[in-house]
């Protein structure tokens, strides 16, 4: 007979953070990680050695709004309400289109991909290029922290058990006529997990770049960027000369050190970022939104 | 409903029941006194067994293996090469050594963990390049055959060539991804026992448990449950979990269910052999062919199973459409240590075809030839001589096949528009591709005549209502609906008055195994003149029967060892055209245009053939770019689906296609074979697709990103 387990649905969140604070619990939003972590073989149930809290459906953590020029987006939003939302960026719709299949999507919740930490998350290059900020809540209070901070590994975030990731903001993002391109390479379009995973980001005023960013996904086992790397081109004008481009492939090659597993080889995926960064870089013309 | 046009589409008869979600898969049947089996696998490839220690097991928990069997321990297939419990040498990983049953699989799975066996490992080989290097020591190579023009009149035609080219053609595993993992149940009782499960092949199963057993024909019983997709790997595969669980019910004397999930499925069961295919061929100054030597080298895996008949088909099948002038060709299959390789739909064909098409392919473009025009040069024509020296005996549509998908597709125009606009593009490129090919329908040579021998029976109840009694499967490709159609034609009954219950040996005369695209052929004749004979004797009210047995069609003999005669009674054709776009930077393919033209005689259920059409090309444009499964040292790299990527509807777009009319006088109206031919077209199309845009050549499928980047990798460095 399948062991028992205890598991929590709280009517709101502090009496949830209430909860995490007495017990250490596995938590539950939409469960499509969760799941697949903790399966078992066929025709036996999931083992999940803690209790299980669900939060999928507090409505603390299900809003969208707008604070200045910072967009907030609720960590418990499934992909197919950002989909929907009006204020979600164009590139951050496009990004979670690539995600799974409608199924997945109606469960899966951005602040879930982001505590699932996978080396192939794949909202996560574009999260990094938008500079994402989380903020946490426990009965102690909040706290805000960058993405780049939070996740520290593959599956390995810094998040206390008492706290939970309440949203995700999007600093400016908003404001600025920054281009953005997200690019997933998966080995089919629908139902993949990414091979390789692209996101660059460039603001321009009259031809002179103000800022980029880049990150790559599925190459290491967190998201790759370089501030030192960024800041190499800020000041350029564009189109970027052709010694500019290979200079920032260059520092890019030595950093990337992918790996060969069963979806693909260290070789392939290597070729694939440098070639997304160098056709990024190259593009006579960027279109904002 | 009465039937106007055999073709005329009706409602599948077992639709509601999958739609609805209600009808019962064998993993969701229960039975009284059922205990669960697990199999103890070899993790290791090759080895000696020396020791196995059990754990203490709980009540009503025991081990089955090599000692509960009553017959000889091997699966009756065609070698006796296949253990059912592996009791001394393991040639696999995976290969099964016991079975643990038990009332609670949660505890199954821990007593499986704590089982402990002491190997002597020995050196496994592993790859099919391994093998090939070591084709003359002992039990590596488990079948060969050679046959055509004789190898000094082919080397004088070589030293008079102006050019010999030789090519190396790879091709890799296929997955058959059924949407129904594998599964047996063996319901226990004093008397029989009864096995029911997902197969295509009832009596391949009862034959096997006979011989397991050491049994009586009527102490065992075979029924179908409903099956969810076979595609070939429910053709002899099953016979051995068969054995698992009718030993182990004998064994414990209570009801055994053994159940895969996926990632076990896609690990430990039959995969479409992987091939390597050699070329040599003699050309002129023009670009003409004249002679051409092909060698085919399959992996048969770890056991012999039906891979010698596989190389069969791959081998007659070696020219593809064509009239070679002085051809000759041999092919071998090779013993490796990993999961045995085994049917799938198009049995060595689509090897072949892929192979063909590629080579024929490059050498057109040696000529400066288009592709497809120098193809056509070579097409065979009614009353042509076959590679065996058989003949093709009925008309032959392709060419006007042809022309008509050239319209369609606009072939020549689109072609010139990707070579201009391809330039300008510098990131995205398009290709246009073709692919000619056929299918013999039924078994190599005499199989029905020597081997199958089948039988049907219509059966005739007192209120007038007619049932198939055949021992073929429904899996999904429709024959519950299409047989019953003939019958019902011929009977001038309404569709609903003829009724096809789950097959069941106790019930059903051997009518032969659901393969090979013989069930409508061969089977959908025997029904219909099963059903002529009924009609004469018809008696309303009353119980009648009536019984049919295979007539074989006057051809030229097939004699294996010479590999000679007539291979197949008939064939069916096709053309495809493809439209890739190919990303250079992510080697990413998007099928932008496939086309399909088809001949199978007489459609007998147009939705049902489309159905056909559309997943059999979805599957084979998939096997030239898609799936991807890969073994390292004997062990399966991707277990599960999302890693092996078979094609999604976001990654196949609507298909276009046409059926000819070219009735068959053997056939059910006229109808030859459909379920294979629909694969292979789809990656030799692929192939050259992704070729036209890229304007190189690759020698193997599939042509993954991986592939193509590297490819694009090293041209690079070429122009640098």
């Amino acid at each position: 007979m399948a062991e028992k387990i205890t598991a929590y649905r709280f009517d709101c969140l502090e009496q949830t953070l209430s909860q995490l604070n007495k017990e250490d619990c596995a938590i539950i939003a939409g469960g499509t990680d969760v799941m697949v972590l903790h399966k078992s073989r066929r025709g036996v149930p999931p083992k999940i050695l803690k209790s299980v809290v669900f939060i999928d459906h507090l409505s603390e953590l299900k809003q969208v709004n707008q604070n200045q020029k910072d967009l907030h987006i609720g960590a418990c939003c499934t992909y197919s309400e950002l989909l929907e939302h009006a204020l979600i960026p164009v590139a951050l719709k496009n990004a979670i289109k690539s995600i799974a299949a409608p199924a997945i999507r109606n469960r899966g919740t951005l602040g879930g991909n982001i505590c699932n930490a996978s080396p192939a998350g794949d909202t996560l290059p574009l999260l990094y290029v938008y500079n994402a900020k989380l903020r946490l809540r426990s009965v102690n209070g909040e706290r805000i922290v960058a993405i780049n901070d939070f996740i520290q590994g593959p599956r390995r975030v810094q998040r206390d058990p008492n706290e939970i990731v309440t949203e995700i903001i999007l600093p400016s993002v908003l404001e600025e006529d920054a281009h953005v391109v997200f690019e997933k390479v998966g080995n089919r379009n629908a139902d993949a997990i990414a091979k390789v995973g692209f996101a660059g980001y460039i603001r321009i005023n009259d031809a002179r770049i103000e800022d980029v960013r880049f990150a790559f996904g599925a190459v290491g086992p967190t998201m790759v960027r370089s501030l030192n790397i960024e800041k190499k081109l800020v000041g350029k004008t564009l189109p970027l000369a052709d010694s500019d481009i290979a200079e920032i492939v260059a520092d890019f090659d030595k950093i990337i050190r992918p790996i060969d597993d069963q979806r693909s080889t260290a070789v392939y995926r290597k070729i694939v970022a440098l070639n997304l960064l160098r056709y990024f870089l190259s593009l006579k013309q960027y279109q904002t939104k | 409903m009465s039937l106007k046009d055999i073709s005329t589409s009706v409602p599948k008869k077992d639709h509601k029941g999958k739609v609805s979600g209600q009808l019962p898969y064998i993993s969701d049947v229960k039975v009284e006194n059922m205990v669960y089996g697990v199999l103890v696998r070899s993790p290791i490839a090759y080895g000696k067994i020396k020791s196995i220690q059990l754990p203490t097991l709980p009540e009503g928990y025991e081990a089955v293996g090599a000692e509960h069997i009553s017959g000889p321990n091997y699966v009756k297939i065609i070698q006796e090469d296949q253990p059912i419990f592996a009791n001394e040498w393991v040639n696999y990983i995976g290969e099964p050594i016991l079975m643990l049953v038990g009332k609670d699989l949660n505890t199954l799975y821990r007593l499986l963990d704590e089982v402990k066996i002491d190997f002597e490992e020995h050196q496994a080989v592993y790859t099919l390049d391994e093998a090939i290097q070591q084709k003359s020591a002992t039990g590596i190579t488990m079948a060969s055959y050679e046959f055509g023009e004789s190898l000094e009149n082919i080397s004088a035609i070589e030293q008079g060539a102006h050019q010999i080219i030789e090519e190396e053609y790879d091709t890799g595993y296929q997955e058959h991804v059924y949407l129904e993992p594998q599964g047996m149940l063996a319901i226990y009782r004093e008397d029989e026992i009864v096995v029911q499960g997902s197969m295509q092949c009832l009596y391949y199963i009862k034959n096997a448990l006979i011989s397991a057993l050491d049994c009586g024909a009527d102490e065992v019983r075979v029924v179908q449950s409903p099956t969810g997709g076979g595609f070939g790997g429910k053709e002899e595969f099953p016979s051995m979990m068969a054995c698992h669980v009718a030993v182990a019910a004998k064994a414990v004397k209570k009801s055994v269910m053994l159940v895969f999930d996926r990632s076990e499925d896609m690990v430990v069961t039959t995969k479409r052999h992987p091939a390597k295919l050699n070329y040599r061929t003699a050309l002129d100054k023009e670009g003409n062919i004249l002679s051409m030597c092909v060698d085919i080298y399959l992996d048969g895996g770890a056991n012999a199973g039906l891979s010698q008949v596989v190389l069969q088909r791959a081998l007659i099948n070696s020219a593809g459409v064509y009239k070679i002038p002085h051809f000759h060709a041999k092919g071998y299959v090779l013993k490796t240590n990993t999961v045995p390789n085994g049917a799938f739909r198009g049995f060595g064909a689509p090897q072949s075809f892929a192979g063909i098409e590629s080579h024929i392919g490059h050498l057109s473009k040696l000529g400066n030839f288009d592709p497809l025009e120098y193809k056509r040069k070579y097409l065979v024509k009614q009353g042509d001589p076959t590679i065996t020296k058989g003949i093709f005996r009925d008309p032959i549509l392709v060419e006007d096949m042809i022309e008509d998908l050239l319209t369609a597709s606009q072939y020549k125009t689109k072609k010139a528009e990707f070579q201009h606009n391809n330039p300008q593009n510098l990131r995205y490129k398009k290709g246009i591709g073709t692919s000619l090919f056929l299918h013999g329908c039924g078994f190599t040579g005499s199989g029905e005549r020597d081997h199958i021998k089948a039988t049907v029976k219509l059966l005739k109840s007192k209120d007038d209502l007619v049932s198939l009694k055949i021992s073929n499967s429904d899996m999904g490709q429709g024959i519950y609906t299409t047989l019953s159609k003939i019958v019902a034609k011929e009977l001038d009954l309404p569709y609903e008055r003829v009724l096809y219950p789950d097959p069941d040996t106790k019930e059903v005369p051997d009518s032969g195994p659901t393969v090979a695209s013989r069930t409508t052929m061969i089977v959908g004749k025997l029904l219909e003149r099963a059903a002529k004979k009924l009609k004469t004797q018809w008696q309303s009210g009353v119980e009648q029967e009536a019984v049919e047995h295979y007539v074989h069609r006057e051809m030229i003999p097939w004699d294996e060892k010479t590999f000679t005669g007539d291979a197949y009674p008939a064939y069916s054709w096709g053309v495809n055209i493809v439209e890739v776009e190919v990303d250079t930077l992510t080697g990413n393919v998007k099928l932008e245009k496939v086309y399909g033209n088809y001949e199978v005689g007489k459609v007998i259920d147009e939705r049902i053939m489309k159905g056909q059409i559309d997943g059999g090309l979805a599957q084979g444009l998939a096997y030239g770019y898609l799936e991807k499964m890969t073994s390292k040292e004997g062990r399966i790299q991707q277990k599960s689906i999302s890693d092996y990527g078979p094609p999604t509807a976001m990654d196949v777009v609507s298909i276009d296609s046409k059926v000819f009319d070219n009735p068959y006088a053997d056939g059910p109206y006229g109808a030859k074979g459909a379920g294979e031919l629909t694969l292979i077209g789809g990656a030799p199309a692929v192939q050259a697709a992704i070729e036209d845009a890229l304007q190189t050549s690759f020698q193997q499928i599939p042509i993954t990103p991986e592939v193509i980047i590297e490819s694009l990798w090293r041209k690079e460095g070429e122009g640098d």
